[in-house]
């Protein structure tokens, strides 16, 4: 039995009617095969169009349905669903675009756009001759979410998942979480310690039976997809006993003959290769830096609790989903960027919060009272050339609240701060409305003309051409010089490269839709938050990851996930696996089956995403796309191609 | 290139009550300014040397006498940071800079030095009357030789100096080397604006306050020239006495003006009252309601009987002549004309040099 189509030509009010003669479309394709039934309509998509579109599907019987009018991506849905309530499936409904691509396109040309619309509408009849009713995908979900990173947003995202009573597995890299929230003091805008916000966070992770934290944790492999990710994580031996004696791990500690420089006050302090939790870090306990120690034993002779024969170990996690908080790396400046590494004075601003959490009375750098402090903003942001082009958000706001604190903590302190413009967006303003009362001096350059940082008979002056006292030139003997450095993507991207997250210019993990879909990626099933993303500060990363933990118990809340059935389909028979469509697939959709007689490729329709990527490179046309298969498409392009 | 000194910046304080920690150098002041132009502008590169400290980069400038004080760039200004006070202060912290003797900085930072040397000017005056046992004749002679001496003596010793210091920082030091034809040429507008304060008249406010300023400036040189030149409280001319008598009544009418616009507080102008600005107006009410009573007890014949009257006065005179003449606010008067003097000689060299 032939298949019977309806046509719906819209004339959008006039704006495709203007310039398309639609009365003249219908006449020409009303006599096309399969054509049982035609119309044109000045909305289409007005509800009572949708209505009598409905009731016409019913009375003719028709098989499948044409609207041509806007673009797809206006309307396709909403016809769509006109079909689905007619009883028909919704595959069935093709929507051709007449306005964006024919009457807005040649709107100089009355004739030429309505024999534009008729190979249009005719092409699309073409194709619907071969269309088949589909059904979504349906696959089975596991309600498990993997989060990885242990961070503020890690954390936060963790406990949002396990309040929805999900499965969570916290995977952290280092021994100990809280990220670099651990490491601040007072931070901006409610003034608690980053240390109090972690041990806030990690306090009420330990209620949550469902949330299983893995610290020292790496993933290795990911096999699966979304609703069944595979991943094997190992995780490093802790050498030190959950419980030691702590008077023991501290003469353990004492002897330790090594001293490297300690990462969490970014180097201005050392520690020893055996070493105990920052307050703040969690959890809290003794682990040895397996990089730098020399198994030289000193420690065990003084600390029973020391046992260098465990080794690593390894275990599968089955997740639904999968929540990226990697978080970022401060940027380190260039040998000799403003002096740095050059001027012993010259600190960057993660160092000087580390230093005002230091130094309690005095401020005091290499031996030296700090009075004059100069601030040098977007070192590392908003550069003219390379991948640094990005404003980074946080520092303006974090470089004034710092210079803010050591005012106040210390006597006699002056701050000048280097601009580029300040950006304290938002409720930040107020923090630099208090600093400018409390007296300090904000000076501005252009990017292309910047503070320079120079050393003379051992005292550090910064010179600037300041923009806004008329560009003169103009010299600070400061005795502490503080580089607001921005914030960078990780350098250690494996775990991100092992899901192929797509990354953006700026290296950061990309969103699929900034404004739109801001937590998801190209990826089913992965979210990304917090500061992997780009530069946030703490309250921007924890709306984020909030929001990235919904729309990660979004995939597995139900137990499974429906999937648009638009994939790619092997014709076993044809395949002979020759490898070429599995090097072309950029979402490792292609599976190899070996049978006794021979090997061919299948594809797992939860992965596929129907991009087409292996269909030109297949040597013997094995591979078909569903909904756009060779004989629709070249009957489509016949059609077009007709005088 | 100039050295950023905060040192400078708690200094200037010393000199005004600016905020110089509410500017966010939005430029507003320049803006509405009436005065200012694309070649001498200001405020705002005043309030940045200020806040910086730039130093030479005030001392060298002549901005601050450029400004009238019409009060636009304190009422426009969005951050309340009282642009046009902050040139108020700029103008007595130059004054300590061209004083020599270091007394006027002493005597605009310290209220209690303020007492201490109008006290010791008073004392001074009674110990005189006291050696020469109250006899009016002696007192008044001397009075009227006093005044001779202090104009000659201020001028010599303390005006005429500090005005070469200014001439040399401001243009010397700058780097203008004008030749005397300018300053020939230039010489007139010392005097218009000396004696009219011209310049007020572009600014933006009402035009009483340079009306009032107008006749003040008459009416106090002419009190001047009739007291010392003409013997105002010897004479017997009934000419020269109503003359006297108009004149004095003049000065002690428009500053009673003066004096009661600083209480009420009313105009950006009066705002802000440091004792500076208090002595000044005070005094110089003072010397011309004193002038006027003592002239009205002569011609009573009430004086013989009622000495301490014409005591009040010499004591008031000594402290105008000794204190706030040399060392106070009446050096603004010199200072501002000559600034445009100078300005005027700068322009007219820099025109020379272009050609």
């Amino acid at each position: 039995m032939s298949k019977k189509i309806g046509v719906y030509i819209c004339s959008c009010g006039g704006n495709i009617s203007d310039y398309v003669d639609v009365e003249k479309v219908k006449a020409a394709i009303e006599t096309e095969e399969n054509v049982a039934f035609s119309k044109t309509a000045m909305f289409a998509c007005s509800d009572a169009s949708q209505k009598e579109m409905e009731k016409d599907i019913q009375e003719n019987n028709l098989d499948d349905v044409i609207v041509a009018s806007c673009s797809p991506k206006l309307h396709l849905t909403t016809f769509r669903a006109v079909t689905v309530r007619a009883g028909l499936n919704k595959f069935s409904y093709y929507h051709a675009n007449i306005r964006e691509q024919v009457s807005w396109a040649h709107s100089d040309d009355k004739s030429g756009a309505t024999e534009n619309a008729i190979h249009v509408v005719k092409a699309a009849i073409a194709k619907m001759r071969h269309a088949k009713p589909l059904d979504p995908i349906i696959i089975r979900s596991k309600k498990a979410v993997a989060v990885i990173g242990a961070g503020v947003s890690g954390m936060r995202a963790a406990i949002g998942l396990a309040k929805m009573e999900c499965e969570v597995y916290l995977i952290e890299r280092n021994h100990f979480i809280g990220g670099h929230t651990a490491q601040w003091e007072e931070l901006f805008p409610s003034e608690e310690t980053g240390r109090d916000i972690i041990t806030r966070l990690y306090q009420e992770l330990l209620r949550y039976k469902n949330i299983k934290l893995y610290t020292g944790a790496r993933i290795v492999e990911n096999s699966g997809h979304i609703g069944n990710f595979i991943l094997k994580v190992k995780i490093d031996p802790l050498f030190v006993h959950e419980n030691p004696d702590i008077s023991e791990v501290e003469k353990a500690i004492a002897v330790c003959p090594v001293t490297v420089p300690d990462a969490f006050n970014f180097n201005l302090t050392e520690r020893k290769a055996i070493y105990r939790n920052h307050p703040g870090e969690f959890p809290e306990r003794t682990v040895v830096d397996v990089q730098h120690c020399t198994r030289c034993g000193e420690c065990i002779k003084v600390c029973k609790s020391i046992d260098f024969s465990k080794e690593e170990t390894s275990l599968e996690l089955q997740v639904g989903s999968i929540l990226f908080a990697t978080g970022f790396d401060p940027y380190t400046p260039g040998e000799n960027e403003f002096g740095y590494g050059q001027i012993p004075n010259v600190i960057t601003l993660p160092q000087f919060m580390r230093l005002i959490a230091l130094n309690d009375k005095r401020l005091i750098v290499n031996g030296k009272d700090i009075k004059k402090i100069a601030y040098i903003y977007c070192v590392g942001s908003r550069q003219p050339d390379g991948d640094l082009k990005y404003c980074s958000r946080y520092c303006c706001t974090a470089a004034i609240h710092a210079s803010i604190r050591a005012r106040k903590k210390y006597q006699n302190i002056s701050n000048f701060h280097f601009t580029r413009g300040v950006r304290t967006y938002g409720k930040q303003e107020v923090y630099y409305n208090e600093s400018l009362r409390a007296g300090d001096v904000f000076l501005q350059s252009f990017d292309h003309e910047l503070p320079v940082v120079y050393e003379k008979e051992n005292r550090t002056f910064v010179k600037i051409n300041d923009i806004l006292t008329e560009q003169k030139e103009l010299v600070l003997e400061a005795d502490l010089v503080v580089l607001v450095t921005s914030m960078v993507p990780r350098t250690d991207q494996s775990t991100a490269s092992l899901f192929k997250l797509p990354k953006g210019r700026d290296n950061f993990l990309k969103e699929v839709h900034m404004k739109l879909r801001p937590v998801e990626t190209v990826i089913d099933g992965i979210t990304i938050a917090g500061t992997c993303q780009g530069p946030m500060n703490i309250t921007e990363s924890v709306s984020s990851s909030l929001s990235a933990a919904v729309k990660a118990y979004s995939y597995v809340s139900k137990g499974e996930i429906e999937l648009e059935p638009i994939v790619a389909s092997i014709n076993k028979n044809i395949c002979t696996w020759c490898n070429a469509c599995y090097e072309a697939c950029p979402f490792d959709a292609i599976n190899k089956v070996d049978e006794i007689s021979k090997s061919y490729a299948v594809i797992n329709n939860s992965i596929c995403k129907g991009c087409g990527m292996c269909l030109p490179v297949c040597p013997y046309d094995a591979i078909e796309l569903i909904t756009y298969s060779n004989r629709e498409i070249e009957e489509m392009i016949d059609m077009l191609s007709k005088d | 290139m100039a050295f950023i000194n905060s040192e400078l910046t708690e200094e200037l304080k010393k000199f005004g009550i600016f905020d110089f920690s509410a500017c966010y150098n939005c430029g507003n002041c320049t803006a509405v300014c009436s005065l200012t132009s694309e070649d001498e502008s200001f405020p705002r590169n005043m309030l940045r040397y200020s806040m910086l400290g730039l130093k030479d980069e005030i001392t060298v400038s002549l901005k601050p006498w450029l400004c009238y004080y019409c009060g636009d760039c304190s009422t426009y200004c969005p951050q309340k940071a009282y642009p046009g006070e902050l040139m108020m202060t700029l103008r007595r912290w130059l004054t300590s800079k061209y004083d020599w003797t270091g007394l006027s900085g002493l005597l605009y930072k310290s209220v209690a030095w303020n007492v201490f040397a109008f006290l010791l000017v008073a004392a001074g005056v009674i110990a005189y009357a006291v050696c020469q046992n109250f006899s009016l004749e002696a007192i008044m002679h001397a009075g009227h030789v006093f005044e001779m001496l202090a104009i000659a003596g201020v001028f010599t010793l303390i005006l005429l100096p500090n005005i070469i210091r200014m001439w040399y920082v401001t243009t010397i030091r700058a780097g203008i080397h004008a030749p005397s034809k300018v300053y020939l040429r230039q010489l007139s507008e010392l005097f218009v604006h000396m004696f009219t304060q011209k310049r007020t008249l572009s600014c933006d406010d009402h035009k009483l306050r340079w009306f009032e300023h107008l006749i003040l400036v008459i009416g106090y040189l002419s009190l001047l020239f009739i007291t010392v030149f003409l013997n105002w409280f010897e004479t017997g001319s009934v000419l020269i006495n109503l003359f006297g008598y108009s004149v004095s009544a003049v000065v002690f009418i428009v500053t009673f003006h003066f004096v009661l616009e600083r209480i009420r507080k009313t105009k950006e102008i009066s705002m802000f009252s440091r004792s500076s600005d208090w002595f000044f107006v005070i005094w110089l009410f003072l010397m011309g309601f004193s002038a006027f009573l003592v002239r009205l007890f002569i011609d009573l014949n009430l004086l013989e009987q009622n000495l301490w009257l014409y005591l009040v006065h010499l004591i008031i005179l000594a402290q105008w002549a000794l204190l706030i003449v040399p060392f106070g606010k009446w050096t603004h008067f010199l200072y501002r004309s000559f600034a445009m003097y100078f300005q005027r000689i700068i322009e007219d060299h820099s025109n020379l040099s272009k050609k």
